[in-house]
């Protein structure tokens, strides 16, 4: 058994078909920043929506370099994969600010015959730009944990006619008050012109695309969004924005039931079965989808990052 | 075998002011290539002073100093190519004169 392969067992729980295996310090294998479609007249525009996409930071190969400590490296080796966002915000229960979102992706179509089971699993690290101090008026104003809203895991699957969206997100904090409590992705009823923040014509249907669609509210809950039952849980983000630690995560599902089955981050368990996955009609193009897709909000004026070290995406 | 990346950093933008790019880790890489597209002159007869500039942190930045400052006009795509040794972070810093374009700005690199 290779070195690779001992670090692969132990460090993951795959089901039994692995489909990508992405180590991000031999590269970006594939994952990428998210981008709009440019299809439109006259010159390759983008159709009109509310959230403009191609103003995202790049997703880009890290070394996790500071100010003070220097290199802090990878989990394995020395780069990690990095989704940024722009030093943009807007309030909470407003649509995201332009630039205030990071989103990676690694875009495949494919489903195995006999298949019921997908599962994400991934290695990552969060923290703040150590960009100036705040206001000196609280303890600690050069950490900035507070300026990270939220990331999350999920997928984007069209099969049988369908599209799926599903998703875990971790809510660190609403508007600078920290929160650290796990959602699921999943829409409440309305209209797509609500979900769409009132903005007629726009392309998006209810329940796609919850990362920046779905109308949120103070107390952080959004429309694309639901709590996690006993979602609390304090991740580590270390006594500095410049220390990184590396944590784990895994969400399953099954795409038979159309259900959550299990979502796991460090040593924290949820049963999910029985909380379901929200499907529409499928798009057009795009039969046996298969994105895994991962991204970052900030809520301050200042950049936020994700960091991942490495994804497994396994079917059985 | 090496690794290639092209990202973006401006996407059909109209831009009109002075700006940096976002700060881009290129620790990996062993060249570096700036592709600054002028897409459409929308606005008298613009010209882009691009200078790369190099951080070791991400947050504070110095002139790099030995790729040679660009002054970029007219429709089309302009090269620059970065001096080696860059480090890890670099960004383009640009001042724009006499109008405003709609420009595309990405960053390949090879390693």
């Amino acid at each position: 058994m290779s070195v690779d392969e001992v670090l692969m067992r132990g460090r993951f729980s795959p089901l039994k078909n692995v489909l990508s295996y992405d180590v991000f310090n031999t590269g970006f294998n594939g994952w990428m920043s998210l981008m709009p479609n440019f299809t439109e007249y006259p010159d390759f525009d983008v159709p009109k929506t509310l959230i403009c996409k191609d103003q995202y930071p790049p997703a880009m190969l890290s070394s996790a370099t500071y100010r003070y400590p220097g290199t802090h490296g990878a989990m394995s080796g020395t780069f990690s994969l990095k989704l940024s966002t722009k030093p943009v915000h807007n309030p909470y229960c407003e649509p995201p600010k332009t630039g205030s979102l990071g989103h990676g992706l690694k875009r495949m179509a494919f489903w195995r015959p006999g298949c019921r089971y997908l599962q994400i699993e991934s290695w990552f690290s969060h923290t703040a730009e150590q960009d100036c101090m705040d206001p000196n008026d609280r303890p600690q104003p050069g950490l900035h944990e507070n300026s990270i809203r939220a990331f999350g895991w999920g997928f984007d699957i069209q099969r049988n006619g369908m599209r799926t969206f599903c998703g875990m997100r971790y809510l660190n904090a609403v508007d600078g008050e920290m929160k650290q409590k796990w959602q699921y992705m999943y829409p409440t009823p309305g209209t797509d012109k609500d979900w769409a923040y009132g903005l007629e014509g726009e392309w998006c249907k209810r329940g796609i695309d919850a990362f920046w669609f779905g109308k949120r509210y103070q107390d952080g809950h959004t429309d694309g969004f639901q709590w996690l039952p006993d979602g609390d849980q304090r991740l580590c983000y270390n006594e500095t924005d410049d220390k990184l630690n590396w944590q784990y995560v895994r969400m399953k599902i099954d795409v038979e039931n159309n259900e959550y089955v299990e979502f796991q981050c460090q040593d924290k368990v949820w049963d999910m079965r029985g909380i379901p996955t929200f499907s529409r009609e499928a798009y057009g193009r795009i039969d046996y989808l298969l994105n895994p897709t991962i991204w970052v909000e900030g809520g301050a004026d200042r950049s936020v990052f994700l960091y991942l070290d490495s994804v497994l995406i396994s079917m059985e | 075998m090496k690794n290639f990346n092209a990202s973006h950093l401006q996407v059909k933008k109209c831009i009109k002011e002075a700006f940096q790019t976002f700060p881009y880790e290129v620790g990996w890489a062993d060249e570096v290539i700036f592709f600054f597209t002028i897409e459409h002159i929308t606005e008298g007869n613009p010209v882009f002073t691009a200078k790369v500039q190099l951080s070791p942190d991400g947050v504070r930045w110095g002139d790099d100093g030995e790729t040679p400052v660009a002054k970029l006009s007219g429709e089309g795509v302009h090269i620059i190519k970065v001096a080696p040794n860059f480090g890890n972070y670099i960004r383009l810093s640009v001042e724009t004169t006499g109008g405003e374009a709609m420009l595309c700005v990405s960053i390949h690199c090879k390693g």
